[in-house]
């Protein structure tokens, strides 16, 4: 649920995430990108791994609750969220994050990039086996990436592939050949990818997990019913699946074939399905189990004043509302200006989600950083603030020639069945009503028919947001290109289409930092959304579980874990 | 009399066909699909995705196959859960459904049969006025509220019993009370009242004046006849408790089929939506089917023709 469900959490929870498979402690190798750049992904200093490596005592195993059922964990084909604690324990790619966000050598030991910026080399580890004991080579690789472009696959993630690669999109269609494809082995311990034009943030894609290894025998053996069994779901990470229980749990166990098998301690790890959150809850306060994936917005005050293991993390994703850019009156940026003066973000933070955030004036979430520094750090406010400011709301929709609210039509304000989001639209509705003197009306669907309402530009403000792929701003800015598939506010502006343009083939990492920020100075500045705040993501663990971390795509990794009871 | 439960086995043939066919036309006609998700794929990805499962197919065609899989016992793989069938989640989720809902039936019928029968001997005193107001509370208060105040005394407070899952028969005992409170509530009144009924017509007092013991007279004469009424609802009771339900298996974390139910709407999951519909109407025409079986050897009075 699944994707619903993810929206359902969405205001604290990853909507779908990149397959980092946990950083290397050790064999850390100096990425060779062109200008040096680092990209780093912030990971809270709560839920990062202790600096000093606790002494292991006890039995090393462990049970952790999540909440919901992934829609699958096959690398190749989901692009759900909730597989991420699966794909990102189980599976490890060329590359891959560390405990700190910086992007390590996972399967690949080093790489290499052609002057002009198209072509990788990446050389594998010596050794790499599959979980059955098997080798996995470059051809591995080749093979996956080559299942995710066959459409007979299913595979959602598929874009991310055609987008950059050579040739992807030709041999997808059918008018390229395997031997076109910019995808090859030079030999098992080589391979080469050839992109389509430089592309400064490849690096940072290939963390996501539609580029890792799968296993061909296993596959051609088992078909989509691969992932269905523990025995035929072979995988590279540090963890392997022993049992699955359906709707149940999941049971991993240390994959002693892992290339760092001998860095991993914990041996057993269980995760639990529990749907409802007060249960899970329960078992976690009763020391049934040591961890719990969701907390209960209503206890996450009470838990935090109580020291019980609240682990809050930045997530790189922003919470906002849509507004519809083609519709009028919205179609004038004052109008949009005017409701987004009239929010109090800090309250609705404080009062309504009640969780640690921060409130957001852009849609760039935190965290990307170049040569030390965060890019987004001194932006503008565009003039709005934790609060809401009703003159200045007021001013502006007199200026768009609504003044007090005189004439304006009732504004539609959309969401989707979920507890959280409602409270927080009914909020929203009051303070628009009040501040700003207009009509709200406040509609709700489920997701499926709300969402379908809202690619059809459907509404007035609608709620949304976004959480990124992978921790780079590219990953945002296309929701706001004319005519891309994921930008439903509609909006348009020529200026910022080009810049974003510039800044995707910009391999000075600098360069492309001002540009991307340029672009969304152009789009902030007529406020195509109402931002509210950057999103954490939040759950609960015991303390004598030390060494687990979760990036700030979402994905918790219990590589490192030791248990000292 | 066998030629009367033929046409009726018949006749549901024709409902389950007609069942079939409502819940596909009304599932395909709400808007959104099985793949709509919070990123939009492109075009091409969701052409090659409905080619995948056949979904491009003009509908009338998707329903004589998906028809001529359902003959064959295959509901066909799930468009949710890569890799799934919906036969998987039937035969993964039913037999844990079931098996609680065995328990539950059991501890129903014991607790609420004699409750009822208790409340009507003593009618008007205070044991009657005990058993109702336990009864009323247990029709009033929703099985999730039960399950709530269950889980925080005996598993948070006490902690004698495990929060969640069924791993071992501790594990039963919360959601077999949350599951059958209602049950043992509304059976223990029907229960009273058909008795209270019974007990008042002639052949009752016959039978008392022929100088049987109280006893005899209750669970030889009057059970038989002021059964009927409850054995009605047993039907749909059992199929209810059997296919699993979806709140308290939700608040419980046990891995039946109720969640199924739910979820597989919300999510668009089609084939998962027409086969646990179709094993849930299937499992109800039988029970039905069975109860007015039971009416013939319970009840001399009722003929069927």
């Amino acid at each position: 649920m699944k994707k619903k469900i993810s929206l359902v959490l969405a205001l604290g929870l990853a909507c779908s995430t990149v397959l980092s498979g946990c950083g290397g402690s050790s064999g850390e190798t100096e990425p060779q990108t062109i200008a040096e750049a680092t990209t780093e992904a912030p990971s809270s200093e709560a839920a990062e791994a202790e600096t000093e490596a606790p002494a292991a005592s006890g039995a090393q195993e462990m049970t952790f609750i999540i909440s919901n059922e992934p829609d699958g964990i096959d690398p190749g084909i989901t692009n759900n969220s909730f597989a991420s604690i699966f794909l990102a324990n189980c599976f490890e790619g060329l590359v891959t994050y560390d405990s700190t966000g910086t992007v390590v050598g996972g399967n690949a030991e080093s790489w290499d990039i052609s002057d002009d910026g198209t072509v990788y080399t990446f050389h594998l580890r010596d050794g790499l086996k599959w979980s059955d004991g098997s080798d996995l080579t470059a051809n591995d690789y080749v093979y996956a990436m080559q299942r995710v472009l066959d459409p007979a696959t299913g595979g959602q993630y598929v874009d991310i592939l055609t987008a950059y690669i050579k040739n992807a999109k030709e041999y997808y269609s059918g008018e390229a050949t395997a031997d076109e494809l910019g995808i090859k082995a030079v030999d098992d311990q080589t391979l080469e990818i050839t992109l389509i034009q430089p592309t400064s943030f490849f690096i940072d894609l290939l963390t996501m997990w539609v580029f890792d290894p799968v296993q061909q025998a296993t596959i051609e053996a088992n078909g989509d019913q691969w992932t269905a069994s523990a025995d035929t779901y072979i995988c590279n990470g540090p963890f392997k699946i022993t049992e699955m229980n359906m709707g149940e749990s999941m049971i991993l166990e240390k994959n002693e074939n892992y290339w760092d098998a001998a860095n991993v301690t914990l041996d057993k790890l269980t995760l639990r399905y529990v749907l409802d959150t007060s249960t899970a809850l329960t078992a976690y306060e009763s020391g049934e189990v040591d961890g719990i994936r969701n907390i209960p917005s209503a206890d996450y005050a009470r838990l935090k004043a109580e020291n019980a293991g609240v682990q809050t993390v930045p997530n790189y994703g922003t919470v906002w509302y849509n507004i519809n850019c083609s519709k009028e009156p919205y179609n004038d940026p004052l109008v949009r200006k005017a409701l987004n003066l009239a929010i109090d973000r800090q309250s609705i933070i404080n009062n309504v989600v009640q969780v640690d955030a921060t409130p957001a004036y852009n849609f760039l979430a935190p965290g990307y950083v170049v040569n030390g520094k965060d890019i987004t750090e001194g932006r503008s406010d565009r003039g709005l603030g934790p609060n809401a400011d009703p003159e200045a709301a007021k001013a502006a929709l007199a200026e768009a020639g609504y003044p007090n609210g005189e004439g304006f039509p009732t504004i539609q304000l959309s969401y989707y069945a979920d507890d959280t989001v409602k409270k927080v639209v009914e909020a929203m509705a009051e303070m628009l009503q009040t501040n700003l003197g207009v009509n709200v009306e406040v509609t709700s669907n489920d997701w499926a028919i709300f969402y379908e309402n809202v690619q059809n530009g459907d509404y007035d403000v609608a709620a949304m947001g976004w959480t990124a792929d992978y921790t780079h701003p590219m990953s945002f800015l296309p929701l706001l290109v004319t005519g891309d598939a994921n930008n439903n506010s509609f909006y348009s502006n020529p200026e910022y289409d080009a810049l974003v343009e510039q800044a995707k083939s910009e391999t000075d990492p600098e360069v492309a930092a001002d540009l991307i920020l340029q672009a969304e100075d152009v789009a902030m500045d007529e406020y195509p959304f109402i931002n509210l705040y950057y999103k954490t993501n939040d759950f609960l663990m015991k303390d004598y579980v030390k060494g687990y971390y979760m990036l700030s795509n979402g994905n918790l990794c219990f590589k490192n874990v030791t248990i000292s009871k | 009399m066998w030629k009367y439960f033929a046409k009726r086995l018949g006749m549901m043939a024709v409902a389950l066909f007609f069942i079939i066919l409502l819940t596909f036309i009304i599932m395909h006609s709400i808007p959104g699909g099985p793949f709509t998700s919070d990123r939009k794929v492109s075009a091409e990805v969701e052409a090659a995705l409905n080619a995948k499962y056949n979904l491009d197919a003009p509908l009338y065609e998707q329903f004589f196959d998906y028809l001529g899989g359902v003959l064959r016992g295959d509901f066909g793989p799930s468009y949710e859960y890569t890799g799934k069938s919906v036969n998987d989640f039937i035969a993964n989720g039913f037999p844990v459904s079931a098996k609680l809902g065995v328990i539950t039936m059991v501890f129903v019928l014991l607790a609420s049969i004699p409750m009822g029968i208790l409340a009507a001997v003593k009618n008007g005193k205070w044991q009657d006025m005990a058993v109702m107001a336990v009864a009323t509370i247990g029709v009033t208060i929703p099985s999730f509220v039960i399950a709530s105040v269950l889980i925080y005394i005996f598993s948070f407070r006490l902690n004698w019993l495990p929060t969640y899952g069924v791993d071992t028969w501790k594990g039963y005992i919360l959601p077999v009370i949350a599951l059958g409170g209602y049950s043992v509530s509304y059976l223990a009144r029907l229960m009273r009242s058909s008795l209270l009924e019974v007990m008042g017509q002639d052949y009752i007092r016959t039978a008392r004046a022929k100088g049987l013991s109280e006893t005899k007279v209750i669970l030889r004469h009057a059970m038989r006849n002021a059964l009927i009424p409850v054995i009605t609802v047993l039907g749909p009771t059992v199929a209810n408790l059997l296919t699993g339900s979806f709140v308290v298996e939700k608040i419980f974390a046990i891995p039946g089929l109720g969640v199924h139910f739910v979820n597989s709407v919300s999510q668009r999951d089609y084939t998962t939506i027409m086969g646990v519909t179709i094993f849930y109407a299937t499992f109800l025409l039988a029970m039905i089917f069975i109860v007015d079986v039971f009416y013939c050897l319970i009840d001399p009075r009722i003929k069927y023709e």
